[in-house]
């Protein structure tokens, strides 16, 4: 009934199937994932600086685990743990943490490290923001702005660079709306990058601007204007996830993810991390205070006896 | 440095991976593969037979459903992550599945991007058919699986530009699997999101030589369903 032509395309058909199918088989055949995967729910500058690909080696083999990550902003990297599809966290914005733990969604947060935001622009600097302390620097360069020589961008991805920025703007007093103030809406190192082709202004953790600028040389022209401002402080805190709430949640490798970021060797590893030479991280694990921040006295005695029981120290 | 510097640095950065035989890059390169082929098949899988019945069967409808296939071929694979998202999430309908971030869950937003590709090109393929070829078909009052078997076979050059044009959204979108798969390094890192994580770090040379790869990969499946392509159009004129 059927033509030799018929037949002829079938074999083909098959042929084509089979083919693929022995590909797929072939590309299957990869080694299966260890079960033991740490998903952390992180904000961009972790990553952007080399941090966990830093960290990552070392934890992988102390635990036997599979260190992972999702690059968000804090803003996404907290509604993607809010509803049960990261293990850990590891951000930077106090008051959404601290409202994150509150609400219930978190059961304990540690301070573990710190650096600092600064603010970057053109070299030639036409708002005048070199060496003002942040507030005057954002005014100088709203002022700039409206009349038309300078350019603020932002991340507006209501990250935690992005809430400090608007906490700087709401403390100066200023409103962000004009043709001046360009929002981008992704991570620290694509919005120093629109900075740097504006010739604008934005507001940077320390960690990402160096690290971009070791990749792109001197195709960054944006320098630092304004630093060491104790408005510009940047904490990181890790925060533990209710494993009441989130029971599918790897929450034994979540605690030794804590644990080992503040223990003796996490700290240390913290510490040692440099770009051309330069810290980007300061462990700060157990005083707090030291930055000007409130203590932690309850966690850190929790959390010692932790390191001391799980034989850490 | 200036454009084409960083774009022939890419390609040194390419030629030197594919040498060295890299294991993270070669298992990047595995995952995306895997991922694009297996949504294909499966939209293909579905998107062929849907297409076909929509363009045989006369019903009421059949150009809105056809203009709705039409239009889901330009689904925007940020929103279909976003929403395959939300379905797989712990705290979503089918959280319970622990989908989320493994390369399955790529594959099922891949997917709903390819399906709706197929569909609608098997569609015009058999609608395009010559009309006499059916008369034929009813003069030999031919059974319903012969008759199909003889369209499809009639349209098999629109059904293979079917496959390879949703391979290459596949392979190509970035979006879908981003928000799906999450980038994590090792599982779901594939090609295209690892291009978008070193583009956003900064480290062009490296981004430029995954896509490079990337294009060689896309080169070879066209090669061999273009090929199929060839041969049977040589077949249907001899």
């Amino acid at each position: 009934m059927s033509s030799l032509k018929n037949n002829k395309i079938l074999v083909l058909i098959v042929v084509a199937v089979v083919v693929i199918a022995a590909g797929l088989a072939i590309v299957y055949l990869q080694p299966a994932s260890p079960p033991q995967r740490l998903i952390i729910a992180t904000t961009t500058s972790t990553v952007d600086t080399g941090l966990l690909d830093y960290l990552k080696p070392h934890f992988d083999s102390k635990f036997s685990a599979n260190m992972t990550w999702l690059y968000l902003g804090t803003g996404q990297a907290l509604e993607v743990t809010s509803r049960g599809d990261a293990d850990v966290l590891l951000v930077h914005d106090r008051v959404r943490e601290d409202a994150f733990v509150s609400s219930g969604n978190g059961t304990l947060r540690a301070t573990v490290m710190y650096n600092d935001f600064i603010i970057v622009g053109p070299p030639n600097d036409p708002a005048n923001a070199r060496g003002t302390n942040a507030t005057e620097a954002m005014t100088k360069i709203a002022q700039a702005g409206a009349s038309g020589n300078a350019t603020f961008v932002s991340r507006g991805d209501n990250s935690g660079t992005n809430a400090l920025e608007k906490r700087l703007w709401t403390k100066a007093g200023i409103s962000t709306n004009g043709t001046w103030y360009v929002s981008t809406g992704s991570g620290m190192a694509p919005t120093i990058r629109v900075a740097n082709e504006k010739g604008g202004y934005t507001i940077s953790d320390r960690g990402s601007f160096y690290k971009l600028r070791s990749t792109m040389n001197t195709t960054l022209s944006l320098v630092i204007l304004c630093e060491n401002d104790t408005s510009l402080l940047n904490p990181y805190g890790i925060i533990l996830l209710n494993s009441t709430k989130y029971p599918n949640i790897n929450s034994d490798l979540a605690t030794n993810f804590l644990l080992f970021m503040v223990s003796k060797q996490g700290q240390s590893l913290i510490g040692n991390y440099t770009v051309d030479g330069k810290q980007l991280f300061f462990p700060v694990y157990g005083n707090p205070e030291s930055i000007g921040l409130p203590p932690e006295n309850a966690t850190v005695t929790y959390l010692n006896s932790q390191l001391k029981s799980k034989g850490f120290e | 440095m200036g454009g084409f510097e960083i774009i022939a640095e890419g390609f040194a950065r390419a030629l030197q991976i594919l040498l060295s035989g890299d294991q993270e890059i070669l298992g990047i390169t595995l995952l995306s593969l895997r991922v694009s082929l297996t949504a294909t098949l499966l939209g293909a899988a579905f998107g062929i037979p849907l297409g076909f019945l929509v363009a045989r069967k006369d019903f009421h409808g059949k150009s809105v459903v056809t203009t709705v296939i039409n239009t889901l071929m330009g689904l925007p694979p940020v929103v279909v992550g976003l929403v395959v998202y939300l379905f797989l999430s712990a705290s979503g309908p089918l959280g319970f599945l622990r989908l989320l971030y493994t390369p399955e869950a790529m594959i099922i937003a891949q997917m709903i991007l390819t399906f709706p590709v197929v569909c609608g090109i098997t569609i015009s393929s058999v609608l395009s058919l010559n009309p006499k070829l059916k008369e034929t078909l009813v003069s030999l009052s031919a059974s319903s699986s012969w008759e199909a078997r003889v369209l499809l076979n009639e349209s098999r050059l629109g059904l293979i530009t079917a496959i390879i044009a949703a391979f290459g959204a596949a392979i190509s979108e970035v979006g879908a699997i981003m928000m799906v798969g999450g980038n994590l390094l090792g599982y779901t890192r594939a090609l295209t999101t690892a291009i978008m994580l070193y583009t956003n770090m900064g480290d062009f040379a490296t981004a430029i030589a995954l896509g490079i790869i990337l294009l060689m990969i896309a080169f070879g499946v066209n090669l061999f369903l273009t090929y199929l392509q060839m041969r049977s159009r040589v077949r249907r004129t001899t």
